[in-house]
């Protein structure tokens, strides 16, 4: 078995590992956002515009510190009563120093510890490979579009269906994400039980002159019961696959992860807000294969059943509307 | 950042201009003046027992219960009713009128707090209600318009009403 020198086998599993990352921040939201992470099929009405603006807080890995802030600023228009268009503004900052531990998995695949243990590393950390110095960097991400189709109604049919289309462009990444939206209410529409079925691929751009390709496949399925006037609360449940290949190719996937937490929603007439949590459960399982001698793949991104890369093990989510 | 000062400006406006706002329309009394004019109305609260609930929420599919507070009886055999539905965000009240032969006379919205959707009030969206009484269907989309941007409160108005004319046949009728 032939191997790779430390710093293209820290590039690659960089790449791997960020791809998987770069998925996880791939979300959408329109809307009223009853749910935190789930896209549901409350669109804005012909003719009407509604601002939104949401900050994830993706921290704490193995070790060190790892913070990833991420924005998006977005306003939708109703074009008509069933489809919704939307444009984004996307940017981040990330924190880190000393986050990574694989330097046991790293050794074993590649016969050499990495220069510093642990490291730093993970999703925007553009620091070149091994050092386990302190990085920071704030950024402009870039900008995205979506449109939703409502093709039928969950508050008039049994089931709601839409589809939902995201591309986006930037410096970070090229990407186009695809959503089936699955929805039905229940108990005079208080209960909302929803599913989205993702699947995006992507030009990733942000590790400096090496841009990779990735693609992620998720199913996020979620539950919000209204028990009070203006509250509603509920449970939301996300796989996470992600694929080194622009196609989904299962034979390049390298993680499958689960994250499972709680939402809040508050929503008044003039502006609505939803506070949501959710935390990678210890089930995760990374892959790894051999390419032309050198291991390949996702399992430099995780330790002891977690995936890290932007990944972490608490996610925070709080975005609010304001319907003009 | 052209983007950014835009979305700023745009978040500005709308907070100054109040964005959306809550409406309350006729008072209780202006309803019953409005639809039983010159007319005795004597309170009648009625206690709905479970059984005579659950057959109303069977019949009607509504599962927000018919109220028994605040209910009225004319002289002659008609009925003033408030009652509530589901709305987007809150509930949304409103009172009904119905003839002595069981239909519906006049509905009036007295509260509707939601972003959008507020034609719900208007008697042009609310006259299509007018006569119809337990045996007529009000499904939303096919015996009912529905309002652009309020379908959930179009939806449960229209089986609200329902929910009443059921209530009417199966419990205030029997009154007589």
């Amino acid at each position: 078995m032939s191997f790779l020198p430390i710093s293209a086998f820290l590039g690659r599993a960089l790449r791997w590992s960020l791809a998987a990352i770069i998925f996880s921040s791939a979300q959408s939201y329109a809307g009223e956002g009853t749910f935190g992470w789930v896209t549901s099929l409350d669109l804005q009405p012909k003719g009407e515009l509604e601002l939104e603006e949401r900050l994830q807080l993706n921290q704490n890995q193995a070790v060190g510190t790892y913070q990833l802030w991420q924005s998006r600023t977005e306003l939708s228009y109703g074009l008509t009563n069933d489809i919704q268009i939307s444009g984004y503004l996307n940017a981040s900052k990330v924190s880190a120093k000393g986050n990574y531990t694989t330097c046991a998995t790293f050794e074993k695949q590649e016969g050499e510890p990495p220069t510093n243990c642990p490291y730093t590393a993970g999703y925007l950390v553009n620091n070149g490979g091994s050092s386990n110095a302190p990085y920071s960097n704030t950024q402009y991400d870039g900008i995205s579009l979506e449109a939703i189709w409502r093709i039928t109604n969950p508050v008039t049919h049994p089931v709601g269906v839409g589809i939902y289309i995201e591309p986006t462009f930037g410096p970070v990444k090229d990407e186009i994400e695809a959503r089936l939206i699955l929805q039905s209410n229940f108990l005079d529409d208080k209960l909302i039980v929803a599913a989205n079925f993702v699947a995006a691929t992507e030009k990733q751009k942000w590790i400096t002159n090496e841009p990779f390709l990735e693609s992620m496949w998720d199913i996020l399925a979620g539950v919000t019961y209204r028990f009070a006037p203006k509250w509603s609360g509920g449970l939301e449940l996300r796989q996470h696959n992600d694929y080194a290949s622009a196609s989904w190719n299962s034979a390049k996937q390298t993680q499958t992860a689960w994250f499972l937490g709680p939402n809040i929603h508050y929503a008044d007439k003039d502006w609505w807000a939803t506070l949501a949590y959710r935390r990678q459960l210890n089930a995760t399982n990374c892959y790894s294969w051999v390419n032309e001698g050198a291991i390949e793949g996702g399992e430099m991104e995780c330790s002891s059943r977690y995936a890290w890369d932007s990944h972490t093990t608490n996610e925070f989510l709080l975005k609010f509307g304001i319907p003009f | 950042m052209l983007k950014r000062l835009f979305i700023l400006a745009a978040l500005v406006t709308a907070l100054l201009s109040g964005v959306a706002y809550a409406r309350t329309f006729a008072s209780i009394q202006d309803a019953q003046k409005l639809m039983f004019p010159n007319t005795k109305l004597t309170k009648v609260p009625v206690t709905f027992t479970d059984a005579q609930l659950e057959v109303i929420r069977d019949r009607s599919g509504v599962r927000e219960p018919e109220r028994g507070d605040q209910i009225w009886r004319t002289p002659q055999g008609g009925w003033f009713m408030i009652q509530q539905v589901v709305g987007k965000h809150e509930m949304i009240t409103y009172a009904i009128g119905i003839n002595p032969d069981g239909s519906v006379k006049h509905i009036e919205i007295l509260e509707y707090i939601e972003s959008y959707g507020y034609e719900v009030a208007e008697q042009s969206w609310l006259k299509q209600f007018y006569g119809k009484n337990v045996t007529n269907n009000l499904k939303l989309g096919k015996d009912v318009d529905s309002i652009s941007g309020a379908t959930l409160s179009c939806k449960h108005l229209a089986d609200g009403v329902k929910r009443d004319l059921v209530a009417y046949d199966t419990v205030l009728k029997p009154l007589k």
